[in-house]
């Protein structure tokens, strides 16, 4: 093996360490204009009037555009266009752009932003998701508050029920989520020399953009150029449109160069967050432990716009039973509108949230029953041949029981004493999560795209679509390549993320580039080597059929003189030789009455075991330890994939124990609290490597199954050390300490 | 955006006083500016004029003097926690500066900062009111030296005039029979304002409690002594009843002094449990 499971340096590393990356702000030009949005500053009113007269008299002011100056479709959105780029008529959230200041400084811009004039005719405005549903509430859209229903039903429920020996039913609540990534959104856009409208930002999916911008200026799609920079972090934050189209336009009717460059505490307010969910889980057991019944009602709160509120409904939904067989199934999912903040998409989709739940749920079971928790698992457990909620039978690659055999060792060598002679307000516990996670977008089409050059010059060139959010999907990818067509890495010139260079890979999400764009690299290389046997057979006036490619040469099957380095092949024939991947993941579409079906090629599969020490007095918590094992097919990069689990684990912590978006207190990182490194634990990494036949040279994801199963095993170890468990997230000093008086008092 | 502003260096504190004295309410003091840069990017202060007092030597210096130690206004709280005379004769305060934001914090941020900032969370004054610190004081019309508890008019409200510089802060080194103690609670371990804090100083004889300090941080508006709670413990056998009967006037008056508030179900058993567990630390009873 030349690049798999190699720890080589991640490709851009170097420059990040030595200061010469260039991130979205980093662009520059000497003519540019500075751009400041006007936004909302209330949740729900008619906008009546928006007066730009005394903004424009600032010193500086260049122009300020309002909807009105969008000469196309004013409607953006991922599923649904249901967003305003600026809002004409109504605001549905704080933060709703309203109007968009060009200046020649910032200070100007922002003056300006001040002076602009939004006359409001307030409406009454909806808090919660149970509010949006009742009759007569106040709709936010034309269409009701209703986002989505789905439903998945499997088997019979009340047979389920009838059969089982023991029910655990509760409620849990999870809240928003920053995505806390490091650097502001922030870019340029200009027209290039070739007339295209280019935008320069963070952002998870270029071609997405590309076609919301020329949807929204009304220009041909191949005149708007999205290029991706180096990216500080996404998280899923930046899978929707966050500051393209506000460029876009300012540098479409300006004619000059602009740049946007949102502050922190705009960052906060107006990014996308994770869906609050509220999981009501019924679930029944035998008195072995199999799981028998599973009932599920989630309501979540997608916020002012739809964004990927379907997906995390349906997803919550298909992943609510957790990794684990159960002959009967019914779930009910549903994400309302509210004036809140907008959900959107975050690590997981809704997984970490209905994670929560399940592994409550499993803990609770376990404990009627006297079980060990590790046992219940293990009974019930999905394995190959076993068949999942949505009726779906695995084929292969289900590691989640080597996990739990895993875990099992290192538990068997943990000595953590429940008490401390020395400080008896402290307690100790440990607790276990599992997860699995379908690796893909759910149930549709999401396929990638991808060519593979040789150049006369002897050039080796690799275009893909893909954003690299700094999870290492450029140091993967490339590794892949390397691997198929047996040539160094650094051989290898990569060309990524840019609309007028690539095509569409679809959006680094879902944990899919390494398995969705890895398998269309694959097949780039295929056809590459086809065309270059056909070249050879030229060449050297041999049958095609005689020729193979191996280890970078092509080699006749007879003739073993022959041994020509592909390279030479085409400076030969003078000409680029050129091999097109295209992959798409074997899925079906789910019955849209039973969610029945095979939403996703392939899973990965992890459990968790934390550690943790609880003041009884003060509520506060410490993890110790973290022991995390994970099945992701087969590391392309090890120590990336343990880099994206340590990560995983330090945002588990953050969503186990503090982070909490509250909106209309929460500023910026002044009082959004996510871990620092003095509250990242211990982890130990563990990669279980269940290879799965369908992925470039086995491999799965690993992206987000990281984060899932920690803040269950947190929770979990928590309701260990106290005797009480949590059911409403992030288990805060208060009510760890009201849960102590809970435990207590019964 | 930060507004415009004049920056000036003295290079003596009469240079500062007068400069001071000139610009009053105008002008402002910076010494690491890890509170004021942020007042001035929201907004919250115009000055005119910055005056950085942070190369001025009077306000620099950790010093020893006889039975006391003093700290310069500008010395930062890195150089408080390595400082030996104040490990030695007040631990408890470098322990506080120890635990204030990040290094890169501690690195910029200074005692009179922290001080003079009048946060109600503000980690250096629990302990500094424990130590019966004295503030020394300098304008353009005098010297004075008070007690740094007469510094806070309220939350973010120091009671220093717009004239005045902090130069330094002195207080008594502590006894052989003299132990602190200090507990900190913050949502997470590392950059996070206090949610609450102790800090404790007691005196002890055999199993007596000969004199005991009590102050707590981040739960009152402005710094107090828990003097109910002092008198209650002065002079008495050390008993886990009566650290239960101390520790509930002290939350009795955390309660006088903010009302009942939605966190108060929290902080109460919260700060009678901690209390309790500052004076058994101080006591030597270890826990
Ligand atoms: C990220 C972050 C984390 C923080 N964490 C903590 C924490 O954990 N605990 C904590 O207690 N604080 C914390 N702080 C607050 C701050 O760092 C401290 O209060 C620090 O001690 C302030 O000192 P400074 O020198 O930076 O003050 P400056 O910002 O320079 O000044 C603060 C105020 O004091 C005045 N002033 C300063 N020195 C004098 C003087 N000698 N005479 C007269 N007036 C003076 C200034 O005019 C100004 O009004 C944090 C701040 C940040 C930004």
């Amino acid at each position: 093996m030349r690049g798999i499971g190699l720890n080589i340096p991640k490709v851009d590393a170097l420059d990040k360490v030595l200061g010469t990356s260039m991130y979205g702000e980093d662009f520059s030009f000497s003519n540019l204009l500075h751009l400041k949005v006007v936004r909302s500053r209330i949740p729900h009113a008619k906008v009546v009037g928006i007066e730009t007269g005394e903004a424009l008299k600032v010193t500086g002011v260049e122009r300020i555009f309002t909807a009105k100056d969008i000469p196309g479709n004013n409607r953006i959105g991922v599923i649904q266009k249901d967003q305003p780029v600026l809002v004409s008529d109504r605001v549905r959230r704080v933060g709703d752009p309203i109007a968009l200041v060009a200046a020649k400084t910032i200070e100007g811009a922002e003056e300006a932003c001040e002076k602009v004039k939004v006359i409001y005719e307030e409406l009454p405005f909806v808090k919660t998701p149970e509010e949006a549903l009742r009759p007569f509430a106040p709709p936010i859209h034309e269409k009701g508050n209703l986002l989505i229903e789905f439903n998945l039903i499997k088997g019979d429920i009340q047979v389920g029920f009838k059969e089982a020996e023991i029910i655990i039913e509760k409620t849990y609540t999870t809240t928003w989520v920053d995505h806390a990534y490091l650097e502001p959104d922030g870019g340029v856009a200009f027209w290039d020399e070739k007339g295209r409208l280019t935008v320069i930002c963070p952002t998870q999916n270029v071609h997405y953009d590309q076609r919301e911008v020329a949807s929204l200026l009304n220009l041909p799609i191949e005149k708007v150029r999205i290029i991706q920079p180096t990216t500080g972090g996404a998280f899923g934050g930046r899978l929707d449109v966050t500051v393209q189209c506000f460029l876009a336009l300012a540098a479409f009717h300006l004619k000059r160069p602009v740049r946007l460059l949102y502050t922190h505490e705009e960052v906060f307010q107006v990014i996308s967050k994770r869906h609050p969910l509220k999981i009501h889980y019924r679930s029944g057991a035998r008195k072995d432990g199999r799981l028998v019944a599973v009932e599920v009602d989630i309501l979540g709160d997608t916020g002012a716009y739809a964004s990927y509120g379907t997906t995390v409904a349906v997803r919550s939904a298909i992943h609510a039973t957790g990794p684990y067989e159960v002959p009967h199934v019914k779930i009910r999912s549903r994400m309302a509108y509210t004036n809140n903040p907008w959900s959107g998409a975050m690590r997981g989709f809704g997984v970490p949230q209905i994670a929560f739940a399940h592994e409550s749920q499993m803990d609770l079971l376990a404990q009627a029953l006297k079980m060990d928790p590790l046992e219940i698992r293990k009974i019930n457990a999905l394995q190959v041949g076993g068949e999942t909620a949505t009726g779906q039978l695995l084929r292969a690659s289900v590691g989640i029981r080597k996990t739990l055999r895993e875990i099992e060792r290192w538990r068997n060598k943990i000595s953590l004493s429940k008490f401390d002679p020395e400080r008896p307000f402290l307690r100790r516990g440990i607790g276990i999560g599992s997860m699995w996670y379908g690796i893909g977008n759910t149930g549709i089409a999401n396929p990638s795209t991808a060519q593979i050059e040789l150049s006369p010059k002897g050039e080796i060139k690799l275009y893909i679509g893909v954003a690299d959010i700094g999870q290492g999907s450029d140091t993967a990818l490339l590794q892949i390549a390397s691997e198929a067509l047996a040539v160094e890495i650094k051989e290898i010139q990569l060309i990524r993320a840019d609309t007028s260079n690539t095509t569409d890979a679809g959006s680094t999400s879902a944990s899919r580039q390494t398995y969705i764009t890895g398998n269309a690299i694959l097949k780039a290389i295929e056809n590459l080597k086809k065309e270059v046997l056909k070249e050879a057979s030229f060449l050297l006036h041999e049958e095609e059929g005689d020729l193979f490619v191996e280890e970078g040469f092509v080699k006749h099957r007879q003739k073993f003189c022959i041994a020509l380095p592909i390279q030479e092949v085409a400076r030969r024939t003078g000409r680029t030789i050129r091999g097109e991947g295209y992959f798409d993941p074997e899925t079906t579409k789910l019955d849209p009455k039973t969610g029945q079906g095979s939403p996703y090629a392939t899973y990965a599969f992890a459990t968790h075991l934390a550690e943790v020490e609880v003041d009884i007095e003060t509520g506060k918590v410490r993890v110790l330890r973290v022991i995390a094992t994970h099945d992701v097919g087969r590391a392309i990069h090890p120590k990336n994939v343990i880099g994206q689990i340590i990560g995983g684990v330090a945002m588990g912590v953050g969503f186990a124990l503090m982070e909490e978006y509250i909106p209309g207190q929460t500023i910026s990182f002044l009082n959004y609290l996510i871990p620092t490194s003095k509250d990242v634990p211990e982890v130990i990494p563990i990669l279980v490597e269940d290879q799965e036949p369908s992925g470039p040279f086995g491999a799965k994801g690993v992206g987000e199954p990281a984060l899932i199963p920690s803040a269950p095993a947190i929770l979990n170890a928590i309701a260990d050390a106290i005797g009480e468990r949590i059911y409403h997230l992030p288990a805060k000093l208060e009510r760890v300490l009201e849960a102590v008086q809970k435990s207590k008092s019964d | 955006m930060i507004p415009t502003f004049e920056y000036k260096v003295p290079r003596t504190l009469t240079e500062a006083c007068d400069l001071l004295w000139q610009y009053g309410d105008r002008a402002k003091v910076i010494a690491g500016g890890t509170d004021l840069v942020i007042s001035l990017r929201n907004g919250l202060i115009k000055p005119e004029l910055l005056i950085d007092i942070t190369h001025l030597p009077e306000l620099r210096r950790i010093e020893e003097r006889n039975d006391s130690v003093s700290i310069g206004g500008s010395v930062t709280h890195s150089e408080i926690v390595s400082s030996l005379i104040v490990q030695t004769y007040g631990r408890i305060l470098s322990e506080a500066s120890s635990q204030v934001g990040s290094p890169q914090i501690r690195n910029l941020g200074t005692l009179g900062g922290n001080i003079v900032n009048a946060s109600p969370a503000a980690d250096t004054v629990p302990p500094l009111m424990v130590l019966e610190a004295k503030a020394k004081i300098l304008s353009k019309e005098g010297e004075k030296e008070i007690p740094v508890s007469s510094l806070f008019r309220g939350p973010y409200q120091s009671a220093l005039q717009p004239h005045e510089i902090l130069v330094s802060i002195s207080f008594k080194k502590l006894g052989q029979d003299m132990k602190g103690s200090l507990i900190r609670l913050a949502r997470r371990e590392g950059m996070a304002i206090s949610r609450m804090s102790i800090a404790v100083i007691l005196q002890k004889k055999g199993d007596l409690i000969e004199d005991i300090r009590i102050s707590i941080g981040a739960v009152t508006p402005i710094p107090n002594r828990m003097k109910e709670a002092e008198s209650l413990l002065k002079h008495q056998r050390y008993d886990t009843d009566l650290l239960k009967m101390a520790s509930e006037k002290v939350s009795s008056e955390m309660i006088l002094q903010t009302g009942i508030r939605a966190s108060t179900p929290y902080k109460k058993p919260v700060v009678e449990a901690l209390v309790e567990r500052a004076i058994r630390r101080a006591f030597g009873d270890t826990q």
